[in-house]
């Protein structure tokens, strides 16, 4: 009954007046900034981080995680009202949830977040507290051709982003791996596709295009027809589930949770596929596909569930082997070293009450983040009964903030004006934006993975199928590949037969 | 409707559009203090890299203490990109009047060599005194046959290129401090590049790369967890907090030593007197002992009270840029 | 236009094709490598090459099969919104934030065709005022009030 006396230990110091005020905080801060647009986690965090510097190291940490999740929920609240996704995976939350928006489902669409989410960090909080070592050791039986399988796997999966052409949202793809790309290769660093641009050397940054391509693009959209445009507001429904809403959201659920735990692990990208692969999986089961992408509520529930365990089982190689997995976690990190702890494996031993105070208050965070949220879901709906004229504004003005302060560069601001015509442009031609940022996100660590397993197995190709993770995940990749086109090659046999 | 509305929202903001005529004023009456004595305003140190990272730990730590010191907030900004060189040249240009600094590591001196096309000099700062020197350590994945320091060098001369090294990217400490390696022992590694240190230590510690040298912030933790087999430090002498490390020195690499060390800088042009204060409040942060037991807690210590004033932070400099141009030109790699 | 039976998809087709030849030579000067070896041309080659191609079937779908052609381009809230968006980058150092944001905000009310000057005013009043307390008050952002070209530093 080792656990029981840990998560003890791990709620007493979790529950304590102190963390729960700063838990709370943390939530608090993290929502109501992350639901600015523009402010992502990464951004939120690393604005935040000086204020915990003077807090105990356990406080920091509760604090810190609290506003990771609570940035993460204000960042899907700003992807399904305004469909404007401030960070990678909640670019899917946007598809459907603003299509429910639209449809007078915006409190639907919320309260399905908030509950997908806490379940979700419920199933993942005690999947650490069980686990935690033991998956870190599978997180590292994962490999550079382990982790390129998984990226083909998962360009794959996002094919089914796109509900129009697949050939089209092919292209999309394509174009979203090759602007990764712009940049410095770190394999020889050489700059490339910079287009002699000085600021690109580092490459376009995420914020600006996502920003670009769907907040400058979607508000043109909107100003195309004022006149005729119904407001949102004149038709929002109910806020919380309907029973029928219950039962449609358990499922994707369960299985966006169970993605999302494990993929969550992985470093280096895992937990930005676990929402995009929950959304595929949701698709390809669903009866009816077609709904998905004009607002089905599982495009939200599941790959909001798997986002949330993704989120809190990425803790897993940081609490215990000290490594970060993410952008969030190496500011976690940071956080740590500069309160005086070395982050790594002798966490759990030197100070017990701080890796099972964090773990506990991670369930705490989670139940605070609903408490705070559904009460919210009134307050947010009723921001759209503000009319658009009056919005948009404020909408640029925060997007231009936000990118400006993500490197203080004023370059990323141009970046967004670009990619907010390219948006424009592309969306009036019906090519749709969501496939190019998965594309734009996992191109470079594509090329990265595939280049770094040549180099490590001394330019044999065969390193990809004679591991036998990498051969299954392929083999996965190849199947699922067959199913994503198989249909579009019936419709156009069916099209071809029409003429 | 609306237009109700907005008259309403108008007599209501009509009060608190107010509010930014009066910044306005105060933000004017405040350029013109320049002539007070430094500092009268707040100063931002950039650090070039993003927040959380060690430097940026340094930075925060010793901005922390110069803040009582100086009397003004001293604000760490963190201007990340181009492997350091886009926040050191943002100083560069900056106007020279001591309230804009840049805390930068080892990159100050091998920025010149690494990239060709660098838009400031070296000679474009003044300098206002050493930091720290970080500690490297050589570390290999668990399992790695080589018992002894000396038995690395050794397998590594006879299994040359099929012993991997990682390093966290192009002009990181980690790369450095394979270049140099590689170049003591004569052996040509594999070189496996990844971005930052986190995912280069996963694949260590996974076992799927051989072989690392990095500062001792990134690898304390794994190595007394036991999590990967730690060789040698890079230091001329041993490293306190891993007393069991042999130097490099003392394995038979001659003259091996490279230490992550880090300076502040100001923009060419800034008064000498506002360059000394800064000097003093540095040195007096060094001397704080909280500032000291931070340090101890990431490997390292304030720099030797002999190497701190600007004038030997200056003659450094210039010899680490002599020092690792022929190293970094034998290795023909550029990062631009 | 009697052959072209889709415009969307012969102008998307053309436009992916444009942006693969646009991408195709901005790697010519990499190094290409090889398949086991690559050097930093030879992932953006491919995938130009592929991009082009994939270009070159929507451009052919495009003549075989109907569709319609792209219209109701809201031109003025393009050319508004992208231009606040430029002013807010080109201005951020010189003016300042606080004159910076007033002026993209009340540029950007301008792109609506229900634009009222007193909403307008009031709108950028209110965005100064919130984003000054919650940018520069709550969160400290390292942001110039003013810029040089306004007396500031």
């Amino acid at each position: 009954m080792e656990l029981l006396d840990n998560l003890g230990l791990g709620f007493s110091v979790a529950l304590s007046f102190q963390n729960l005020f700063y838990c709370f905080a943390g939530a608090l801060l993290g929502t109501l900034i992350g639901v600015l647009p523009g402010l992502g986690p990464i951004a939120t965090i690393a604005m935040l981080l000086p204020i915990t510097f003077g807090l105990p190291p356990v406080s920091a940490l509760i604090m810190l995680a609290g506003i990771y999740y609570g940035a993460q929920y204000g960042g899907s609240t700003t992807a399904i009202l305004i469909n404007l996704p401030g960070e990678s995976s909640s670019v899917v939350t946007a598809i459907d949830g603003h299509q429910m928006a639209k449809q007078g489902k915006a409190g639907t669409a919320l309260a399905t977040a908030a509950l997908g989410s806490f379940f979700a960090g419920t199933v993942a909080t005690f999947l650490l507290a069980l686990f935690a070592p033991p998956l870190a050791e599978l997180a590292l039986k994962f490999g550079p051709p382990e982790y390129f399988a998984l990226m083909v796997l998962g360009l794959v999966a996002s094919v089914t982003l796109a509900s129009g052409s697949v050939v089209k949202a092919l292209a999309m793809i394509v174009l979203g791996l090759l602007l990764g790309l712009s940049g410095q290769d770190i394999y020889t660093g050489v700059p490339r596709l910079t287009f002699n641009v000085d600021e690109l050397a580092d490459g376009f940054d995420f914020v600006a295009l996502a920003m670009g391509m769907f907040g400058l693009s979607e508000i043109i959209r909107n100003l195309e027809d004022e006149h005729n445009r119904t407001l949102v507001a004149a038709k929002v429904k109910g806020l919380m589930l309907s029973k029928e809403d219950f039962k449609a959201i358990i499922g994707p659920v369960v299985r966006g949770t169970v993605l999302g735990s494990f993929l969550g692990i992985l470093p280096g990208g895992g937990a930005m596929l676990s929402s995009f692969a929950a959304y595929s999986v949701e698709k390809k089961i669903s009866k009816t596909p077609r709904r998905f992408g004009k607002g089905a509520i599982e495009g939200v529930a599941g790959p909001e569930s798997a986002n949330n365990a993704g989120a809190q089982t990425s803790f897993i190689p940081m609490l215990t082997l000290g490594i970060p997995s993410n952008p969030v976690m190496a500011l976690m990190i940071g956080a740590l070293i500069i309160q005086g702890i070395t982050p790594g494996p002798n966490v759990v031993t030197d100070k017990p009450d701080l890796f099972w105070g964090v773990i506990a208050s991670m369930w705490v965070g989670n139940f605070m983040l609903v408490l705070l949220n559904l009460p919210l879901i009134g307050l947010w709906v009723r921001l759209l009964t503000v009319p658009y004229h009056v919005m948009y504004p404020a909408i640029i003005a925060f997007c231009c903030i936000g990118v400006y302060s993500v490197n203080n560069n004023t370059f990323d601001v141009y970046t967004m004006a670009l990619f907010g015509i390219l948006g424009y442009a592309l969306v009036k031609l019906d090519c749709e934006p969501a496939p190019l940022l998965l594309g734009f996100v996992i191109g470079p660590m594509l090329e990265e993975y595939l280049r770094r397993a040549m180099l490590i197995s001394r330019g044999d190709p065969m390193v990809f199928v004679t591991r036998p993770i990498s051969a299954i995940l392929l083999l996965l990749a190849a199947i699922a590949l067959v199913v994503v086109l198989l249909p579009s090659v019936q419709k156009g046999r069916e099209e071809a037969f029409k003429e | 409707m609306f237009a109700k509305a907005t008259r309403a929202a108008c007599a209501v903001f009509r009060g608190i559009a107010a509010v930014p005529v009066v910044v306005v004023g105060i933000a004017l009456a405040s350029a013109g203090a320049h002539a007070q004595t430094f500092p009268s305003r707040p100063i931002t140190v950039i650090v070039p890299f993003a927040a959380g990272g060690p430097t940026d730990t340094v930075a925060r730590l010793v901005a922390e203490s110069m803040t009582k010191t100086l009397g003004q907030q001293v604000i760490v900004e963190n201007v990340g990109g181009a492997g350091g060189t886009r926040g050191a040249g943002q100083v560069a240009k900056a106007t020279p009047d001591g309230y804009t600094l840049l805390l930068h590591h080892i990159g100050q001196a091998t920025a010149p060599s690494l990239y060709r096309k660098l838009p400031y000099k070296v000679t474009d700062f003044e300098t206002a005194g050493l930091i720290t020197p970080v500690p490297m350590t050589l570390i290999a994945k668990p399992g790695f046959e080589p018992k002894t320091i000396a038995d690395v060098i050794t397998y590594v001369k006879a299994n040359k290129e099929k012993v991997t090294y990682g390093n966290a990217g192009v002009g990181s400490a980690s790369h450095l401090c394979g270049m140099l390696f590689m170049a003591a022992t004569g052996t040509p590694l594999t070189t496996v590049p990844y971005q930052g240190t986190g995912p280069a230590m996963n694949d260590l510690v996974g076992g799927q790369i051989d072989l690392m040298c990095d500062q001792t912030t990134n690898t304390t933790g794994q190595i007394k967890g036991g999590k990967v087999k730690a060789y040698a430090v890079t230091t001329k002498d041993k490293v306190p907090s891993l007393p069991d490390l042999p130097t490099l020195q003392a394995s038979g690499l001659k003259d091996f030593e490279v230490t992550i060390w880090h300076g502040l800088y100001a923009p060419k042009g800034t008064p000498a007197d506002v360059v000394a204060k800064l000097n003093q409040a540095l040195g007096v942060a060094l001397d704080d002992p909280k500032v000291a037991s931070r340090f101890a807690d990431l490997g390292t210590e304030p720099e030797a009270k002999n190497r701190r004033s600007p004038e030997f932070h200056k003659q450094f400099l210039t010899d680490e840029v002599a020092k690792w141009k022929p190293v970094i030109e034998a290795a023909g790699v550029y990062a631009d | 236009m009697g052959f072209v039976r889709n415009p969307k998809d012969v102008i998307s087709g053309l436009l992916f094709i444009a942006i693969a030849l646009l991408f195709a030579w901005q790697s010519r000067e990499l190094t290409i490598g090889s398949a086991m070896r690559m050097g930093p041309g030879y992932f953006p080659l491919v995938l130009s090459v592929v991009m082009g191609l994939l270009g070159l079937i929507v451009l052919i779908n495009g003549l075989r099969y109907p569709g319609e052609a792209p219209s109701g381009f809201a031109w003025r809230a393009l050319v508004i919104l992208v231009g606040a968006t430029l002013f807010f980058g080109f201005a951020m150092r010189p003016l300042g934030f606080l004159p910076t944001l007033a002026i993209t905000v009340f540029a950007s009310t301008l792109a609506s065709t229900l634009f009222r000057p007193l909403t307008a005013l009031a709108i950028t009043a209110v965005m100064v005022v919130f984003c000054w307390g919650v940018f520069i008050l709550g969160l400290g952002l390292p942001l110039p009030l003013l810029g040089p070209w306004l007396g500031g530093y």
